[in-house]
């Protein structure tokens, strides 16, 4: 076999794996839910990937469009009782609409500009809806209406069916990214990254790919918003549109895992997340801030010994970009 | 303007501050010329080859080009009406293949597939066919400068800028590169070409100009550039002139 079909037979295993995996979880248990925010947090960072790794714009705003999604579905489900998954369409194309209007006065910036730029407007958005507390409910935060099971409105009291919904929400994500990667908008993408100049002078309009591409990562992680949402039953503007929850995270998901690659976010997720869990678990009884402090330091070492990733680490790197 | 020429640059004019860069340039070049530009470090001639492709914006003038005017278009504008250039200092998308670097270029007239296929006949054209694989930053500076001619061509130019292709080959592959320019002007392609080597430059071009701090200071054919007034004292100083 080559190392293509090796690759097919590999992920095919893990994902019976991952399909057979919640039958032997407590459906309502602790475990179920770590995995359901592995996929999650990796969807979301595949999404950041399309921008911070496809076009190498560290953008620390994507909390901006993450909130846009879960407050949008969330108050057309609460104001006029529409399904989340209309919410999640409506938000889906308000977060891509945003994050186009963004890439218009920050499509010229680059490393740190840009990054304080998109750090700045996420900051904005969740002010805004602190303040704006008519719409969002502000500070206290909002509940999402819980009714009687129902796949039409995300409504689930236990953890599996929104286990399932986020490894299909991965598995899209990724697959976009993917097919995004292996296009024509792909490789414009790679060359605008690598040298803006040449690649314009080559034909390559290096702003509608800009804008393409953050509009795409906004809508996408706008959707999962939703998914937040109807996982959580209550969020407000603080976690949402927050820097360490979201933002920061969601890079740190990525880069952790390996920019620009597809696997990358889901390596991330599945280091950082079990991480964050085991540091509160280990030293939140000690004292305040130390399970912090750990992973801080955990973080800082794994950068040290890798900036380009766990999947350099691994060598995986050269073989999943070589597809 | 004649009918037959391609470019027209009229009074085109680009400061950098203080610096003229560029000082009220005029220069026509025909279809199927090719002509070399000439004239000493800071002369202007790589920022006139960045104003005519888009690079810079110009503060003065008009460029046109096979009939339209592309003064203020954007690069990929210029680009796709068949007006491009290669880098100087060599401006590959190194964690690229040097096939997909010639892609890019192809994208611009082609799906996917064919530029793909298009990317493979231009490397085979510069004689790279065999490299396709390897990761541009993984090049010798001559094979470098070799690709970027193959993603100008993958462009499909009318009009190509080649910007000091030859600096770094040696005699075999600078005799090579020398009977592909002239190749593709047989085969309709209209060059400007950057070379400090005199020789190479001389016996290369129909048409020669030189260029001194911004300056359009001498225009023709080799042998009278060649002894040009103001081009030896160019090159040479004010005592060396006659």
């Amino acid at each position: 076999m080559n190392g293509r079909s090796w690759r097919v037979v590999v992920a095919a295993g893990i994902l019976v794996v991952a399909l057979c995996l919640p039958l032997g979880l407590d459906p309502q248990g602790y475990a179920i839910r770590i995995f359901t925010l592995i996929f999650l947090f990796a969807a979301m960072a595949q999404s950041w990937n399309i921008v911070g790794g496809l076009a190498n714009q560290m953008s620390l705003g994507h909390a901006a469009f993450f909130g846009i999604g879960a407050y949008t579905s969330t108050l057309l489900l609460i104001r006029m009782g529409i399904s989340p998954w209309l919410g999640m369409a409506a938000g889906a194309l308000l977060g891509g609409m945003v994050a186009a209007l963004l890439s218009l006065p920050t499509m010229r910036l680059s490393g740190h500009y840009f990054a304080l730029a998109t750090l700045a407007f996420g900051e904005v958005m969740r002010v805004l809806a602190n303040t704006w507390a008519s719409v969002t409910g502000g500070p206290g935060g909002i509940s999402v209406p819980f009714g009687q099971d129902s796949w039409w409105m995300l409504s689930f009291k236990s953890t599996r069916p929104h286990y399932y919904l986020t490894l299909g929400a991965l598995i899209s994500v990724t697959a976009v990214f993917v097919a995004i990667q292996r296009s024509a908008f792909g490789y414009r993408l790679r060359a605008v990254r690598e040298n803006i100049a040449a690649a314009e002078v080559v034909g390559v309009d290096s702003a509608r790919t800009k804008i393409l591409a953050a509009t795409i990562s906004g809508a996408l992680i706008a959707a999962l918003g939703t998914l937040y949402a109807q996982l959580t039953f209550f969020f407000d503007p603080d976690t949402v549109f927050g820097i360490a929850p979201i933002s920061i995270r969601v890079a740190l998901i990525a880069i952790l895992g390996g920019v620009g690659v597809a696997i990358g976010p889901i390596i991330g997720a599945l280091v950082i997340i079990p991480l964050e869990e085991a540091a509160n678990f280990a030293f939140s009884a000690q004292a305040a801030g130390l399970s912090a402090l750990v992973y801080g330091l955990l973080l800082v070492t794994i950068i040290f010994v890798e900036p380009r990733g766990l999947v350099a680490l691994a060598g995986l790197r050269k073989r999943w970009r070589s597809s | 303007m004649s009918g037959s020429a391609i470019l027209a640059v009229s009074n085109v004019c680009k400061r950098f501050g203080g610096l003229r860069a560029l000082d009220d340039v005029s220069l026509q070049v025909e279809r199927g010329e090719i002509v070399g530009l000439i004239g000493p470090n800071g002369a202007g001639k790589t920022t006139l080859f960045s104003a005519l492709v888009g690079l810079h914006r110009i503060d003065g003038g008009t460029i046109r080009f096979d009939g339209s005017n592309v003064s203020g278009l954007k690069p990929h504008r210029v680009a796709a009406l068949g007006l491009t250039k290669t880098f100087q200092n060599v401006a590959l998308f190194s964690e690229m293949s040097v096939l997909d670097n010639v892609l890019v270029g192809g994208l611009l007239r082609h799906g996917l597939a064919s530029a793909r296929s298009a990317a493979q006949s231009c490397l085979d054209c510069v004689g790279l066919g065999a490299i396709a694989g390897k990761r541009a930053a993984d090049l010798s500076f001559p094979e470098r400068a070799r690709v970027e001619v193959a993603r100008a061509l993958a462009t499909q130019p009318k009009l190509l800028l080649l910007d000091e292709v030859m600096a770094a080959l040696n005699a075999a592959e600078k005799r090579d590169m020398i009977g592909l320019i002239r190749a593709l002007r047989d085969d309709g392609l209209t060059l400007i070409v950057i070379e400090h080597h005199m020789n190479t430059i001389m016996s290369l071009c129909d048409r020669i100009a030189a260029l001194s701090f911004g300056r359009l200071i001498a225009e023709g054919r080799p042998a009278e550039i060649a002894r040009h007034p103001a081009v030896v004292e160019a090159y040479l100083g004010r005592e060396h002139a006659f």
